[in-house]
């Protein structure tokens, strides 16, 4: 797991640091490097998502509309130890996720059952929601969305066991 | 409150002789890394002597639930840590890993090894669980897809109010709710999981599915005696295993046979070119490429833990409800208000009742369907308030304490659903979590709460629920799942004066006297199934039993 961090890095950086790649190929295994990156020109109607992760840093990716932001975590590989364990059946907590004010007021209702899921989550704020919960719009665009620490991460990491 | 918190914690063995200590919680305090955490052997366990005598010369098989509250851990064949603490309970979750595992020992696993059966949800691990569970999850929890089966569940629901109606003495009286709720609960897992029915709500309930919900009750008796008996013990006293065994092979069968009439029938009108296009839980599984015997374990288990899981929770809930006069009219007016003049909520409307949800909430404080459940954590050792637990450890998580611990809810042994109402006024979110937290919890979760909404508030609307005049309080008791100590009669008074329906499947026919002979065979009928009952006597010897047994449930927690 710490191998597969690693190279992640290293392919943000690498994309950083080479703007332009002329054989995407080499990192077909990663998609979410180049999302942002290289296909700027495709703007189509996708929305774009900056995530922090728990490390602070920002990742931007692109997402559909009706796709909930687990799936957008899912579809564009992101690295969140431990997130969605449920697999978005609301039946845990682990796709907690914390926003700015102005974008949660814009995230739309929130049911009874993901209330009482997100109580259990650790670290719950004010503008907390699960990613499961929250389908994209257009309107969302550019949203951002924070990744808490949990209890669990910070164990793994000390164990050096991620 | 000292003693609470000395007893949030609590580790027993048994190996040579009894080895038992006490810990304190105040360790918790100390600091995080291995370094300063504290081993099992620096943690207290209780006094046998006292624990042994409480849970045999005082009915302590039963009362198990009880015995968690006051301290006791159980000991069994091996080591086990009693977590009786929210927060430990919530430290105990957040470490469950990728595959959680309930406990590595289980007769329930040694049954399907010995008879060539595939594991279910309830009994599967690591990657063989996590298939299945990924393929229901989709289909059995996610909120767009449960709200798909309200209508299935509704006209069970109407099945339920016409048995009710047709069971009623003169003084509305219904004796013994719980047998009635047992056939509401496997009627309605039935209608999700083949998308017909049953008939376990006709006046004449059909001889196999009694058989079949006698054989859960019996198997859920042995359960914990066949868990408590060392392999060795089965071949002097091979009673309890060979009951149990025939217990589960009449369910698998029964599983079987509905399965594959259903298969059958879908392949017939394949055959006529017809267009089959399931929407229940049977048909998806096997729309997967799992093995058939994949298919007959999981619709097996799933049948079984949708039955005493409805019964009681619906039980207690009437009862309470009927205790409690003033709730329930509130309730019947959240009800009113928000049907107008329709008579039939869907899931939409039930989303729309807060009393409602509360009140199922406080019912499952009260009387947590499973009181205990258990984890083992195989791949590293875990830290829990201070302590190191090393991997494999089995450790059992005390629901039924937390959950009435005055520590955590005011009045704790009150019905209050009010409580649940202000988030303001909030607990510790781990004190009563009764479907389980995380990915291996209650699979059927979204679907029996569906059920119990749509049934209680259709109940409201049709009937002023009381107390039996000449009743008693009922308290609960641990069968491995936690029901009704003695029968709940409940008065069903009709709120609006209409003729009364026929049973269903009279419905067609008009005759009245047919109705007095389908009476009559229905008395019979309920004769000659209270001879057959098996389980009071089976339940006696059980309490009799000089064995040491675990607390762990293997039901609800998928």
């Amino acid at each position: 797991m710490a191998l597969v961090t690693a190279f992640r890095r290293l392919a943000q950086y690498s994309r950083r640091s080479v703007a332009v790649l002329s054989s995407p190929a080499v990192w077909h295994s990663n998609p979410r490097s180049f999302t942002s990156g290289i296909q700027p020109l495709r703007a189509d109607n996708k929305v774009t998502v900056h995530f922090v992760n728990r490390d602070g840093e920002k990742v931007t990716v692109k997402g559909s509309p009706g796709d909930s932001l687990l799936d957008v975590v899912i579809n564009e590989d992101l690295d969140f130890d431990g997130f969605g364990a449920c697999e978005g059946t609301l039946a845990c907590s682990t796709c907690h996720l914390i926003f700015d004010e102005d974008i949660y007021k814009q995230l739309g209702p929130i049911t009874d059952e993901e209330m009482d899921m997100l109580d259990l989550a650790y670290g719950l704020t004010d503008t907390s929601r699960l990613g499961c919960q929250i389908c994209l719009t257009k309107s969302l665009e550019g949203m951002v969305a924070r990744v808490p620490e949990s209890v669990a991460d910070i164990r793994q990491s000390k164990d050096g066991s991620a | 409150m000292l003693m609470m918190l000395q007893q949030a914690l609590r580790v027993s063995a048994r190996g040579a002789f009894p080895l038992l200590k006490w810990m304190e919680r105040c360790t918790e305090r100390v600091s995080a890394g291995h370094q300063g955490a504290r081993t099992l052997d620096q943690m207290p366990g209780p006094n046998v002597l006292s624990f042994a005598w409480d849970l045999f010369a005082k009915r302590g098989l039963s009362r198990l639930h009880e015995l968690q509250v006051r301290s006791m851990p159980s000991f069994g064949p091996i080591l086990t840590v009693h977590i009786a603490d929210p927060g430990l309970i919530e430290q105990v979750l957040r470490q469950e890993g990728l595959h959680p595992m309930r406990s590595e020992l289980s007769s329930w696993k040694d049954y399907r090894q010995l008879r060539g059966h595939h594991y279910g949800l309830l009994t599967a691990e690591g990657e063989e669980w996590q298939t299945v569970r990924s393929l229901l999850g989709k289909h059995m929890l996610r909120p767009k897809a449960v709200e798909a089966y309200d209508q299935t569940l509704n006209s069970v629901v109407s099945d339920l109010i016409d048995k009710l109606r047709f069971s009623r003495k003169k003084s509305g009286l219904v004796p013994d709710i719980a047998s009635e709720f047992y056939r509401f609960g496997l009627e309605g897992i039935s209608s999700v999981l083949f998308e017909s029915r049953i008939g376990c709500l006709d006046p004449v309930v059909p001889e196999e599915t009694e058989r079949f919900i006698q054989s859960i009750n019996t198997m859920f008796v042995m359960t914990l005696l066949t868990m408590a008996m060392p392999q060795w013990l089965h071949q002097i006293f091979p009673k309890p295993w060979s009951i149990f065994c025939q217990c589960w092979d009449y369910m698998f069968d029964f599983a079987k046979g509905h399965i594959d009439q259903r298969m059958a029938a879908e392949a017939e009108k394949v055959s006529r070119g017809e267009k089959v296009e399931g929407r229940y839980l049977t048909y998806f599984l096997s729309q997967t490429g799992l093995p058939m015997k994949t298919v007959y374990s999981n619709v097996t288990e799933l049948l079984l833990a949708g039955v005493d899981t409805i019964s009681s929770t619906l039980s207690w809930s009437l009862y309470e409800l009927s205790r409690h006069p003033e709730v329930q009219s509130r309730l019947r007016g959240e009800v009113l208000k928000v049907l107008g003049d329709r008579r039939i909520p869907n899931a939409a409307d039930v989303a729309q009742m807060p009393l409602l949800k509360a009140t199922v909430k406080e019912v499952l404080r009260l009387y947590p369907v499973i009181p205990g459940n258990a984890r083992v954590i195989t791949e590293r050792d875990i830290q829990v308030g201070g302590y190191v637990i090393p991997k494999k450890t089995l450790i059992t998580l005390c629901h039924f304490a937390t959950s009435r611990d005055p520590a955590v809810f005011q009045s704790p042994d009150e019905f209050l659903p009010e409580r649940w109402l202000n988030r303001d006024q909030s607990h510790h979110p781990y004190a009563s979590v009764p479907f389980g937290v995380g990915k291996r919890s209650c699979i059927g979760r979204r679907i029996a709460e569906l059920e119990l909404y749509l049934a209680i508030s259709r109940i409201l609307l049709e009937f002023d629920v009381k107390p039996d005049p000449g009743g008693v309080s009922v308290k609960p008791m641990t069968r491995t799942l936690l029901v009704p100590e003695s029968q709940i009669n409940l008065q069903f008074i009709e709120l609006r004066p209409s003729p009364l329906p026929l049973p269903p499947s009279l419905s067609s026919s008009s005759s009245s006297s047919l109705l007095l002979n389908m009476d009559a065979l229905y008395e019979t009928e309920r004769t000659k199934r209270g001879a057959g009952i098996i389980s009071h006597h089976l339940q006696g010897s059980c309490l009799d039993a000089p064995s040491p047994q675990r607390q762990n449930s293997d039901l609800g927690q998928e």
